[in-house]
């Protein structure tokens, strides 16, 4: 048992030594106890096989060419014979040239390196060399350079490049991001210009939720971020604190850290979202940092929470706004609105910019009182958004932004009793299919500033009555159904690189006539929003440059003595 | 044979030629050896003791032949023995050049049997001079 044991071992040790007979190696034969076809050299093809053949695929096997004589084996197929068999001719092959190796006394010069098998002795060192992502082969060259690049990284943390990790006291800022499954990792650092937003999922209990790190709002900044000459501190910038029905308020007072505990059979002040915000040069340099939390509570029965990260860049002294192209659109990103300012028609005093307040990308409750500022730089045109229950009335202003180029329909379902009083239902539907804040103006092209009033396109609101009957009266009341917003656009600028351009935005509202019902009865009816894009570019006119013309003049003088 | 004259006119036409010819074997080898290490794997470990054993035949080969058109012309047994005894050690030199490089072409081998044939000769001729000059 011992013995075998270490017989078995050393056998393992070594590799099988490697066939160098000509007449032994077959380089085709890969099936094994089975005929390849073509294969001239397999020992497993019989007579009948070889004479299906068309060709040998390998006619000759050898050593290195280079070699002054050798033996070569020859394969070939007799296609004069009936039926064609294969031959096989074992040669000395010579080499004529005057640079042929005679002889090499280096026994590794002709032939692959046979690889270290791993021992128990130098499985470490095997390890070091090879266990890497990568290895070079030449381990000595490679130790040098990492020695040379060390030095100057330790001074560089002052300026930050893209995408270079965000240092920290203890380690990277750290923006949990789910890698691989949806649970949250730690590791994933901030990178600097890297305008991130990432969700994931992270386990909780309420009963050890004090000593959670993650859901604690030391944990995001206790370490100072390393920039230049100093540490970056973290403020908080502000607390938002959600209910457990998803209503979020502001918190007046930021300052007070509040950390979780529990309370009731629920754990308040657990971390349920970070917004950090940084602000850097124009050089590279961080020289602010602030985090927006959103604290909720966790119940008993919850064994996972969704936490959101998210973290901007913006310089020093300039307010980002996301273009949507530069200057035509882009399909897919958002159609920048906005309002006009009250007191407008001054023009000569027109220098304050739209405001941008299009909804807020944060789900509101209607009944929402607050106003949240966390992620306010979006100003969009925004439709209805179409949710899992389709009921209208109980929508939660759900919004999504209407991307210019995807035309989009959505809708939800009304339903109607005889005791719902209309007017106030149009209102309610009118700000359904509106929305809180529905712009006034649309960018026409997708770097339009807000200084420049006449890059910007007015909305043209249509409203349009379905009249079922003829005898209705315009008295009767008259709920909002549809709203179609149709965007009409040309390609604009040079032919081989048009650019997109906003002409014109109509809003359709379509009402129908709201028939009492019998009480008792109740309708369902359903409302829809959609937006369409139109192109509406006249075919393009190719225009040439005109012909060169030459233009010869002799200077006035030229025939001087004679003119 | 002029019995006046007791230095051996072949030796010196054998010497003079060996100096060419050296000259040209010198230069072959070192751009073989530059060529193999290109084309072939050429470890340092094997290439350091090729260019030594060739720079060590050049710096032998001077005085080699230096003593030998000395103790021809003057026909002095003493320089001619010197001569003698350093055409042994570039013998060894050569023979390794040929039987225990670490790449030997066709070429090595040609070059290496004309060289090993001239000094096999020339020391013939060394030894019938002495002989010559001593009696």
């Amino acid at each position: 048992p011992a013995e075998t044991r270490d017989a078995a071992q050393a056998r393992v040790r070594s590799l099988p030594a490697p066939v160098t007979d000509v007449a032994r190696l077959c380089v085709c034969d890969l099936l094994v106890a089975q005929c390849d076809v073509n294969c001239c050299c397999d020992p497993d093809c019989s007579a009948e096989d070889f004479s299906l053949f068309t060709t040998c695929s390998v006619p000759v096997v050898i050593g290195d060419r280079r070699l002054c004589s050798q033996k070569a084996a020859v394969y070939s197929l007799d296609v004069e014979a009936n039926p064609p068999e294969r031959i096989f001719k074992l040669i000395d092959q010579v080499n004529p040239s005057i640079f042929c190796i005679h002889a090499t006394n280096y026994k590794q010069a002709l032939y692959l390196k046979s690889p270290e098998i791993p021992t128990p002795e130098n499985f470490d060192q095997l390890l070091d060399k090879f266990g890497g992502a990568t290895f070079s082969a030449e381990p000595d060259s490679w130790n040098l350079d990492t020695d040379v690049q060390n030095p100057p990284e330790a001074n560089e943390t002052s300026r930050y490049e893209y995408g270079v990790p965000v240092q920290t006291e203890d380690a990277f800022l750290r923006l949990p991001s789910p890698v691989v499954s949806s649970w949250c990792s730690d590791a994933n650092p901030a990178g600097f210009l890297v305008n991130q937003a990432t969700k994931c999922i992270r386990s909780v209990s309420v009963e050890k939720c004090d000593s959670i790190q993650a859901l604690s709002m030391l944990f995001y900044i206790n370490s100072s971020i390393l920039a230049s000459v100093f540490q970056v501190n973290i403020t908080v910038q502000s607390i938002a604190v959600q209910s457990l029905n998803g209503m979020r308020t502001l918190l007046s007072r930021s300052e007070v850290l509040r950390l979780p505990m529990v309370l009731d059979e629920l754990c308040i002040n657990a971390v349920l979202g970070v917004n950090y915000h940084i602000t850097h040069t124009d050089t590279g340099e961080i020289i602010e940092a602030a985090a927006a939390f959103v604290l909720g509570a966790i119940s008993k029965e919850e064994l996972s929470i969704e936490q959101s990260f998210e973290i901007s860049f913006t310089q020093e002294n300039t307010q980002p706004v996301p273009l949507s192209g530069n200057p035509g659109y882009v399909v897919g990103l958002p159609v920048r609105a906005g309002f006009q300012p009250q007191g407008y028609p001054f023009p000569a005093a027109f220098s304050a910019c739209f405001t941008c307040s299009g909804p807020s990308s944060q789900t509101l409750s209607s009944m929402d009182i607050y106003e949240i500022h966390l992620s306010n730089k979006h100003s969009q045109l925004t439709i209805l958004q179409s949710t899992s229950t389709q009921d209208c009335l109980a929508a939660q202003g759900a919004r999504a932004p209407v991307l210019f180029g995807y035309n989009m329909i959505s809708g939800c379902k009304l339903r109607i009793t005889a005791a719902v009083k209309c007017q106030p239902l149009a209102q309610t539907l009118l700000d359904v299919l509106k929305g809180q804040s529905f712009p006034e103006y649309v960018a026409s092209f997708g770097n339009s500033q807000a200084q420049d009033v006449l890059d910007w396109v007015p909305i043209t609101q249509l409203h349009i009555s379905e009249q079922m009957t003829s005898h209705t009266l315009q008295s009767s009341c008259q709920i909002p159904v549809s709203l179609g917003i149709e965007v009409k656009w040309t390609k604009y600028g040079s032919l081989v690189n048009p650019q997109a351009r906003i002409v014109n935005v109509t809003a359709t509202i379509t009402t129908t006539t709201l028939k009492q019902l019998p009480s008792g009865r109740e309708r369902i009816i359903p409302i829809t929003s959609s937006v369409v894009f139109t192109d509406i570019s006249s075919p393009a006119e190719p225009s040439y440059k005109a012909w060169p013309t030459i233009n010869i003049k002799l200077p006035f003088d030229f025939f001087y003595p004679f003119v | 044979n002029n019995s006046s004259q007791l230095s051996s006119l072949p030796l010196q036409i054998l010497l003079y030629v060996n100096g060419i010819y050296y000259i040209f074997y010198f230069l072959a080898t070192l751009a073989m050896i530059i060529y193999k290490s290109q084309v072939f794997s050429y470890p340092d470990e094997f290439l350091a003791p090729d260019l030594a054993v060739l720079f060590l035949m050049a710096i032998l080969e001077v005085p080699r032949l230096y003593l030998g058109f000395k103790g021809n012309l003057t026909e002095a047994e003493a320089p001619l023995g010197l001569s003698l005894g350093l055409t042994v050690g570039s013998v060894v030199l050569c023979v390794y050049l040929l039987l225990w490089q670490t790449y030997v072409l066709w070429a090595d081998v040609l070059l290496n049997a004309v060289l090993l044939s001239a000094y096999g000769l020339e020391s013939g001729l060394k030894v019938t001079a002495i002989a010559a000059f001593v009696s």
